[in-house]
């Protein structure tokens, strides 16, 4: 963690953060609300005393509560040597919605798409969010925490399972989804 | 839990099959983008390109808009070899889940077990022994040699050259042999495990790569002049898909089409991992940012790799090729992300922890991914020879494209 | 009839052959008694020959046209192989090498294959234009091929307008192409037709100008006749002659004849196969002879116009005449040896696998006699074999004009092979910009200094 950048990054966005900038190893970690995601990326984008001007990586997460969307940033070296994760917290679960990072990353689109189509977050300003792997008449979002796979399914109540694929938590299933969530924040 | 709803039409099930001339998805556009791009105007006509079609590198369908023989715009869809491996790692445990990425980018195996191995190091908090880095780098850089070659092969074949395929193939296949005497097996390797290797160097191997680094270098510039200098293929690569600086970073391309734009992102420099700050290479880059200059570029690039494991050798150290580690690893709940230079671009891993032997979350980046979408960029415009001329130079994997 | 089912199927597999023969045999020796004896036989036969003779052309032009069509399958044959075998070599592979001998039948193997695949239509194609395209094609090329002369005396149709004939039916491929592009209902098949038709009409123009200067050289227009203004030594060739008109027919030809690197209408890469995309079994086949054909007639051609045709580098009769060394006449007559030709035919064969087996009895004595007699015996026909065919060329002008004809075509057809193994393909508007920015300035400039030379010199 580079506390140097940790401490810059603090100043600059204050409240805007959710909780201290935290970090391990070679990865610099803060966190932010839906709200302010265009704000703080732009700043991180475009002020000279961050530069992130490559997008390394964009990722929905499920932590079984709530929804995430993490992003990657590099910089120089001159700036920082850690990896910037952006975690964006606390998406609903039932209607995960997030702006979109099109207007500083023309090349999020796809990833965006492979959010929306894998978790349903919804990018708002994403000109083309539709599905990118999953056949258009699909209707549920497989990485999601409540999406269980065949085997799993199986073991579970008859209704829902429709070509690999269901549109509600099974009550009966219960594998150990209920424990593992407790423990990501 | 609540009842989780699509935000898709359930309309969209398709109920009568599309006639054989109708491009036009039997469904009501999904966004902005889908709307304007089947509204055809007076003159324009929809081509599929795939899923099976000679050029596309795999089941990639490209529906083209062209106008005569001109690309107006295109419309990548993707999908048809999604296996979700994501998902499926996250019901394996962390040993299990590294063989998943392994027919990702089918070409450079090897990088794929990389990048989650050293993200589950990071949350196993575990210190690799020095010569299983060497090792790694080792293998790496000789596939990301048979990579490239191939990459020429496919660049020349998409253009209607015959012969570098089969080349390219011929120096892949070396390579390929000798990572079998080491690894077990021809492409789906299989070999990086959390904290090493699975096996260390061994006799044959060595034999191998003795006796082809001998000649390697004289031969593979024998095999890049069958096409640098061929009058045809300059002119169909060069000022071909011309890309910037600026528009690139935005794009998010990566890899050698990044650097073929002048930006020297390369993660091996830029973010160094493993033993590369021990090594001396350079990082080529080129100003063109057209499809010679991606070719070009990866010449180069072979070049660097030849002086990177000709170090490896000279410094490979004694000692284990594996730490010690428990055969069942239930790391602390934590985040980790870690990024590797793969032949195409950066290729990252992003795993979470939640205490339990499964990875909680396991994100693959792939390079192939972000740079094949650029295609919507750089094509618009030109012939539609010349698209199979740009997305061969991007070089994308369908296999890690669709993951 | 249930006695005759039942003595049907008493026979054997070649009894049921045998039997209907006989019977069509029977009626035909019935029929043929009853028309000789009632005289309306005769009649016909001599109607069919009046008829024959007053109209000698039509005759001549049908058993030439046959000959065509029935020459056009082993030559496509040979050069489907020649081009399999000269890929695979380049690309460092064998090749064919399990049908036949060194996979000479390979393409043999593939002509089963095409026959025997299922004929496809696509749903919506214009059924009788998909139908006839390929016939179109594979006919225009069969008559082009029809006035290509391959030894004095050996060709089709000697016409006094061949040159013309030849472009002009040549230039028919392209109706078949489109045609085929369009029937197919198929958009890369529309590519294709299109592509087809604006490559081939516009390298049609350069082709054609480039060889003017031949015919003004020859003073005609026949193709026999323009391998005759080129006899004598290869300095007489018009390619010395005529290299910008040489280099311009032959870039034009392989526009024309689809080779890489112009092979736009079927670029696999871009448009799957052009107009034959939609197309399966033997229709793909006559396309696919078409174009084996048509580049064994663009070789044959630039060896007829620019390459001396039959004509030998070197005329022996003239460099021995200026040597002063008299050259044997070697055409004898089987008949005028009476009986020594029969103990030729007895005694030659085993007297020579003797003579040949003695020195390999003696070289190899770890060998048994009967052994080097089997070696003798190989020897002996390889002898024999060169014997005949060198006696052949020395004696016969038709199989030495054969010989050099057949080298000089096979080399044009191995360096459109090498061509096609070596070279990327160009881009549609590179290509139509190099047939009307360069080929043609080039040609008509070569048709101006021809002319202006020929009106020097003979001033």
């Amino acid at each position: 963690m580079d506390t140097r950048l940790a401490r810059r990054l603090e100043a600059r966005f204050g409240a805007r953060l959710l909780g201290p900038a935290r970090g391990h190893l070679d990865e610099t970690e803060i966190r932010i609300g839906p709200g302010d995601v265009a704000e703080v990326l732009r700043a991180l984008h475009d002020e000279p005393e961050f530069g992130f001007r490559v997008l390394a990586d964009l990722a929905g997460v499920d932590t079984g509560e709530v929804m995430q969307v993490v992003y990657h940033l590099w910089a120089e070296p001159t700036v920082t040597r850690d990896w910037l994760r952006v975690i964006v917290d606390g998406l609903s679960r039932d209607d995960p919605r997030c702006p979109s990072v099109t207007f500083l990353w023309k090349g999020a689109e796809w990833p965006e798409r492979e959010a929306y189509d894998m978790f349903g977050i919804v990018f708002e300003g994403n000109r083309d969010l539709r599905r990118i792997y999953m056949p258009p008449d699909y209707t549920s979002f497989p990485l999601r925490k409540d999406f269980y796979l065949a085997d799993d399914a199986a073991r579970s109540a008859a209704e829902g399972v429709r070509h690999l694929e269901q549109m509600a938590t099974p009550p009966e299933a219960t594998p150990p989804v209920a424990t593992r969530r407790s423990k990501v924040r | 839990m609540t009842r989780t709803v699509s935000r898709d039409d359930p309309r969209v099930l398709l109920e009568s099959p599309a006639t054989i001339y109708d491009a036009i998805p039997p469904y009501p556009p999904r966004s902005e983008r889908e709307a304007e791009f089947y509204a055809l105007r007076d003159g324009e006509m929809l081509v599929n390109l795939g899923p099976q079609h000679p050029s596309t590198h795999g089941v990639l369908r490209v529906v083209l808009k062209i106008d005569g023989e001109q690309v107006v715009d295109l419309d990548p869809v993707l999908g048809y070899l999604h296996r979700g491996i994501e998902k499926l790692a996250e019901n394996a445990d962390y040993h299990q889940a590294i063989c998943y990425t392994d027919p990702l980018e089918y070409v450079s195996s090897l990088f794929n077990e990389l990048a989650p191995v050293m993200a589950f190091e990071k949350l196993v908090e575990i210190e690799v022994p020095r010569r299983a880095e060497y090792i790694r780098i080792l293998s790496c850089e000789l596939l990301r040699i048979a990579s490239h070659g191939l990459f020429t092969g496919w660049l020349a074949l998409d253009l209607g050259g015959y012969a570098p395929i089969l080349y390219g193939f011929i120096e892949r296949d070396e390579i390929v042999e000798m990572l079998a005497a080491l690894t077990g097996q021809r492409m789906l390797f299989n070999y990086m495990r959390i904290g090493g290797v699975n096996g260390d160097l061994n006799h044959e191997f060595m034999s191998r790569l003795g006796e082809w680094m001998s000649r390697a270098a004289r031969e593979i510039a024998a095999n890049q002049t069958l096409l640098n200098e061929n009058e045809i293929f300059v002119r169909r690569t060069r000022g071909l898909g011309v890309i910037d600086r600026e528009t690139a970073l935005r794009l998010c391309l990566t890899g050698p089409a990044l650097r073929a734009t002048g930006v020297p992102y390369d993660i091996r420099r830029a973010h160094p991992y493993s033993v590369y700050p021990e090594l001396e290479f350079d990082i080529p880059t080129r100003d063109e940012g057209d499809s010679y200059a991606r070719y070009l570029l990866r010449l180069d690039e072979v070049k660097q790799s030849l002086r990177i494991i000709d170090q490896c050798l000279e410094q490979m150290p004694d000692g284990p090729c594996m730490a010690k580690i428990p055969r069942l690893i239930r790391p602390r709940p934590g985040r980790a992300f870690a990024a590797i230079e793969s032949p195409r671009g950066q290729y990252a891993c992003y795993a979470i922890s939640d205490g339990t032997d499964q990875p909680f979350r396991f994100r693959i980046h792939d390079p192939s991914f972000v740079n094949l979408q650029s295609v919507g960029v750089l094509v618009p415009g030109n012939l539609i020879a010349d698209t199979m001329a740009i997305m061969a130079s991007l070089d994308p994997i369908m296999g890690g494209v669709d993951k | 009839m249930s006695v005759v089912a039942r003595s049907w199927g008493h026979l054997t597999p070649a009894g049921k052959v045998v039997v209907p023969l006989l019977g069509i045999v029977l009626a035909l020796g019935l029929v043929a008694f009853l028309g000789i004896v009632t005289g309306i036989l005769p009649a016909i036969g001599d109607t069919v020959v009046l008829t024959g003779r007053r109209n000698v052309g039509i005759v001549r032009f049908l058993v030439a046209a046959t000959a065509a069509l029935l020459a056009s399958v082993p030559i496509a044959f040979i050069n489907i192989y020649l081009e399999m075998k000269l890929l695979a070599w380049i690309a460092l592979r064998r090749g064919p090498n399990r049908v036949g001998p060194f996979g000479t039948l390979q393409s043999v193997a593939h002509g089963f294959k095409v026959l025997a695949k299922e004929d496809f239509t696509p749903t919506g194609a214009d059924r009788a234009v998909f139908t006839i395209a390929p016939v179109v094609t594979f006919l225009s090329v069969v008559l082009a091929f029809m006035v290509v002369p391959f030894a004095p005396g050996i060709v089709g149709v000697d016409m006094n307008i061949a040159v013309l004939f030849f472009f002009a039916i040549g230039g028919l491929t392209v109706v078949g192409l489109l045609a085929g592009g369009w029937a197919s209902f198929n958009k890369y098949s529309l590519l294709g037709g299109l592509r087809s038709a604006a490559q081939i009409i516009s390298y049609e123009i350069p082709l054609t100008l480039s060889v003017v200067g031949v015919v003004m050289l020859a003073g005609t227009m026949s193709l026999h006749g323009i391998v005759e203004a080129q006899a004598g030594h290869f300095w007489n060739w018009f390619v010395f002659q005529q290299p910008l008109g040489f280099l311009v027919f032959f870039l034009a030809g392989t526009a024309e004849g689809n080779r890489t690197p112009f092979d736009l209408t079927e670029a696999d890469s871009e448009i799957v196969a052009g107009f034959a995309t939609e197309y399966s079994g033997m229709r793909y086949g006559f396309f696919y002879f078409a174009e084996y054909v048509n580049l064994f007639i663009l070789s044959a051609v630039t060896a007829i116009l620019f390459f001396g045709g039959w004509s030998a580098p070197v005329e022996i009769h003239q460099l021995a005449a200026w040597l002063g060394v008299a050259v044997p006449s070697f055409a004898i007559d089987p008949s005028q040896l009476g009986i020594g030709l029969l103990f030729l035919l007895a005694l030659g064969p085993a007297l020579g696998t003797v003579l040949c087996a003695i020195p390999v009895a003696l070289l190899r004595t770890d060998w048994s006699l009967r052994r080097a007699l089997a070696v003798g015996f190989v020897l002996f026909n390889v002898v024999a074999g060169g014997l005949v065919i060198a006696w052949a060329y020395l004696a016969s002008e038709v199989v030495a004009g054969l010989f050099w004809f057949l080298g000089k075509t096979f080399f044009f057809v191995f360096v459109f092979v090498w061509m096609r193994a070596t070279l990327p393909r160009v881009r549609i508007d590179q290509l139509m910009g190099f047939a009307w920015k360069w080929l043609l300035p080039a040609s008509l400039f070569n048709i101006f200094a021809t002319a202006a030379a020929i009106v020097l010199v003979n001033r």
